[in-house]
């Protein structure tokens, strides 16, 4: 094991049955009340079974559970053969959809390492170097100049092919490219205007899209079973509409509000579109859009069509041809509905599948337009549509940014002028807004709840994210008479902040609780008799 | 004469190259969007934001401001801005050397026009009568003076860093390292040929020599100045120091494009173009076959 000081790119061809290990004493410090020793739970090594079985060698952590040990040595071989050959075609036109973003940034990294500084998952490990967002870029431009360029087989090692390739190599290469979130905050600081996130992702469609190696609930769990059942939850049509009615009759008596569900319903202007995790896991939201959207009088359905139902698209973190089929399936449902738009609910990745990733992948006419909820929800409040009383939500409340739907769409104001007008105790994250900080479930991260990866995932890709929330909430932490609130307008994201809540058992010590912003919403009707929230209610 | 040959050689292996480079980039296939906020050219959401902040915001104009696209571009081009915001120690000494290279280009073409002036029998010089050669006389030797230093002096002190910052030596290869010298010998023998001619005469009758294709006696040291000049203006547009070239697209085409494919748009248009593409080469992975046929 190395020293993390003295690991180079070139390092990750080394035979040591792991590069480098995390100490606790090395992460960024935790802001009170968290900085008292004993606060956080410990890091664990991996099992020596995990060991034998995948890749540990990196870090410790398992990111990829499908990427197992070689039995044999030609399996071995097989491997490496197969990564190069898809690493070629990452040039070729069988990627001409990122070709010229790929290049720019594989070509003109002057290495002046200002993109370290933006990310969370570097800073959060104490400036880890295998962290380094060009370490792995790094690493990457070593292995193709040394197959795949002239200078690379003439000059070796002059010009930086001087590493050695073999399955760790590969399978480390792998593995590292699932400790970066894809949030691009690096590229915003990169006086080039280059992507490291790019390379990360190229890395992830390798391993896919040549070598069918992908996380499990990312692919066979993911889109596969989105596109075979409808969900990635494996949420069939039946249960879909089972849940729908369950939903309803709950609302009813929880709320006394008779809610239905409109479903299928044809020449509605809007199909909205939620992540199908909501109906599962945090199912007040999607009915919190429901209360809301009646309340507004807008005409609006949900769909019942397969895929119609799902707003999720996992391909863009891994795989360019699953994300189009996903899309393209997507689209056909809400153009088969005939609605005139499609409202991407309170998930940031769908937001971005569905408006950016997608909007090229097809003809105008083929689809309908995107767009998000959160105008939609501030002309609810601006126009004075539904009557709200702010005084409701006197609670603290912060707001955090889902990458997709800040950084990467543009969405900014909207969710932020909500909580300004019906929440009096908001406060703002230090940085927010388009300089927001990954919540470190990003890029599949938070659906990735298998071997020891949420451990890193929670102690270091989320560390950021949970000391601006310690940040924004300074004062009133420790008074657990107060519930501190989490707006995070995101199911993934919503997803990391469960995780993080329980892995600080934050929600139990402190009062820290989390959720969308249309509960915020609902939750200050004026109509509403009682708190939408259960941590409200005596 | 051989060297106005490798004077004008390079001059034109340096601009063919890189607007070759330009081309190549430029032909390169539609990619998908991944826009990157803040964008300078959203009109009416200075915040950071974007059209897709309005409700039905494809019924809406997409108002968009050329002037600070290219108000944000020169602001990059002229000072790094980036780097000054994200890291200023490295900044300054980047800075020094870019704009040592953007002076020394200035001064190159002063010296040019200063030796037509000439030339044409308009004396270029601090005691000159004509205002014009007073004029380039001076901008000259600002120029030349300024340039020369700050450019050695940025390309030296990037060595040093490169060579003594634990992170950054770790990252540098040889090449990069040999990227760096090749400048920094260029402009230091450019420093030793010029220290005797300060006011830049004797530079002015050799570039007057030299687009004239005169043959003249040129010293040692002069002679590895102009060869060293030429291999870098060489060399500069085949390494990754065409970063002039690459930072145009990676802002104007990939992280400020937000041009969303609308009905009847431009996008639409060369989106029908590239779907007529059938790429020639394809992924191995299972679900990355196209299923079989059914069988008849």
């Amino acid at each position: 094991m190395l020293n993390q000081k003295d690991l180079r790119p070139k390092d990750l061809g080394r035979s040591d049955e792991q590069l480098i290990k995390l100490e606790p004493n090395q992460l960024m410090p935790l802001l009170p009340p968290y900085d008292k020793p004993g606060m956080e739970p410990a890091l664990t090594d991996p099992k020596p079974a995990w060991r034998e079985k995948y890749c540990t060698s990196l870090d410790g952590y398992v990111g990829i559970d499908t990427l197992t040990r070689p039995k044999t040595k030609e399996e071995e071989d097989e491997f490496v053969r197969k990564f190069l050959t898809g690493l070629e075609k990452i040039f070729t036109d069988a990627n001409n959809g990122v070709l010229q973003p790929l290049l720019l940034s594989f070509d003109y990294c002057a290495k002046c390492d200002t993109c370290s500084a933006a990310c969370h998952i570097y800073e959060a490990s104490g400036k880890n170097e295998l962290y380094r967002p060009i370490f792995r870029s790094e690493v990457l431009r070593k292995i193709v100049k040394k197959y795949f360029t002239t200078s690379g087989k003439l000059l070796g090692g002059f010009v930086g092919a001087d590493i050695d390739v073999n399955w760790e190599t590969i399978a480390r290469l792998g593995e590292l490219a699932y400790r970066c979130n894809l949030c691009r905050r690096c590229a915003q600081t990169c006086p080039l205007g280059l992507d490291n996130a790019i390379l990360s992702k190229e890395i992830r469609k390798i391993f896919s899209q040549e070598l069918g190696i992908a996380p499990t609930p990312l692919h066979a769990k993911g889109t596969v079973n989105q596109l075979t059942t409808g969900s990635s939850t494996g949420l069939g049509k039946p249960a879909f509409l089972d849940t729908l009615e369950f939903l309803e009759e709950d609302t009813e008596e929880k709320f006394g509000i008779k809610l239905k569900f409109p479903v299928d319903k044809k020449g509605a202007d809007i199909l909205l579109f939620h992540n199908a995790g909501e109906f599962i896991a945090w199912p007040e939201n999607p009915v919190a859009f429901a209360i809301l959207f009646d309340a507004a009088g807008l005409n609006w359905t949900l769909s019942s069509d397969i895929i119609g139902y799902d707003s999720v698209n996992y391909g863009i973190w891994y795989d360019d041809a699953m994300a189009k089929k996903v899309a393209l399936m997507q689209m056909k449902a809400a153009k088969d509905l005939g609605v005139n738009r499609m409202v991407m609910a309170e998930c940031g990745h769908a937001h971005k599948a569905s408006a950016v990733v997608a909007d090229r992948m097809a003809l105008s006419d083929m689809k309908v337009p995107v767009e998000s909820c959160l105008p939609i929800l501030w002309e609810m409040v601006k126009n004075k549509t539904i009557k709200f009383d702010p005084s409701k939500n006197n609670f603290p409340v912060t707001l955090h940014d889902p990458c997709n739907v800040v950084r990467q769409m543009g969405i900014v104001q909207p969710q932020r002028d909500v909580l300004k007008a019906i929440c009096p105790q908001f406060r703002e994250m230090t940085p927010h807004g388009v300089e927001n900080y990954c919540c470190g479930g990003g890029s599949g991260f938070a659906i990735m709840n298998y071997l020891n990866f949420p451990q890193f995932r929670d102690s270091v890709a989320s560390r950021m994210k949970f000391n601006q929330i310690l940040g924004a909430f300074q004062g009133v932490m420790e008074n657990t008479s107060i519930p501190k609130y989490i707006c995070a307008p995101c199911s993934n994201c919503k997803g990391a902040m469960r995780a993080i809540l329980e892995h600080y058992d934050a929600t139990e010590k402190f009062n820290l609780q989390y959720g969308g912003l249309v509960e915020l919403m609902v939750n200050a009707m004026v109509s509403l008799k009682k708190p939408f929230f259960e941590f409200l209610e005596e | 004469m051989y060297l106005s040959v490798i004077a004008y050689l390079s001059i034109l292996l340096f601009v063919g190259i890189s607007v070759y480079k330009v081309y190549r980039f430029a032909k390169m296939p539609m990619h998908g969007r991944m826009e990157l906020y803040p964008l300078p050219k959203e009109m009416g959401f200075e915040h950071g934001g974007s059209f897709y902040e309005e409700v039905s915001w494809w019924s809406k104009p997409h108002k968009v401001s050329h002037v600070r696209e290219i108000k944000e571009m020169l602001k990059e081009i002229l000072f790094i801005k980036k780097l000054f915001e994200n890291q200023r120690p490295f900044w300054w000494i980047s800075y020094a050397l870019h704009l040592g290279i953007y002076l020394i280009m200035a001064w190159t073409m002063l010296l040019v026009v200063g030796a037509i002036t000439e030339l044409n029998g308009i004396v270029v010089a601090a005691n000159s009568l004509s205002i014009w050669g007073l004029l380039v006389f001076h901008l000259s030797t600002i120029t030349g003076h300024l340039g020369l230093l700050l450019g050695t002096l940025g390309a030296g002190l990037l060595i040093l860093r490169r060579l003594f910052d634990n992170t950054l030596k770790k990252y540098t290869t040889p090449q990069e390292y040999f990227n760096l010298l090749l400048i920094f010998a260029a402009l230091v023998t450019g420093i030793l040929v010029w220290s005797s001619d300060l006011s830049f005469h004797f530079a002015r009758e050799v570039t007057a020599k030299l687009i004239s294709f005169t043959p003249f006696e040129a010293s040692t040291l002069l002679t590895v100045h102009v060869i060293l000049v030429g291999i870098m203006l060489i060399y500069i547009p085949i390494s990754k120091m065409s970063h002039y070239v690459g930072k145009y697209f990676t802002f104007h085409t990939v992280l400020w494009d937000n041009r969303p494919n609308l009905k009847g748009s431009s996008v639409e248009q060369e989106i029908k173009k590239a779907s007529a593409v059938r790429p020639s080469t394809t992924w191995s992975a299972p679900h990355m076959k196209p299923p079989a046929s059914p069988k008849m």
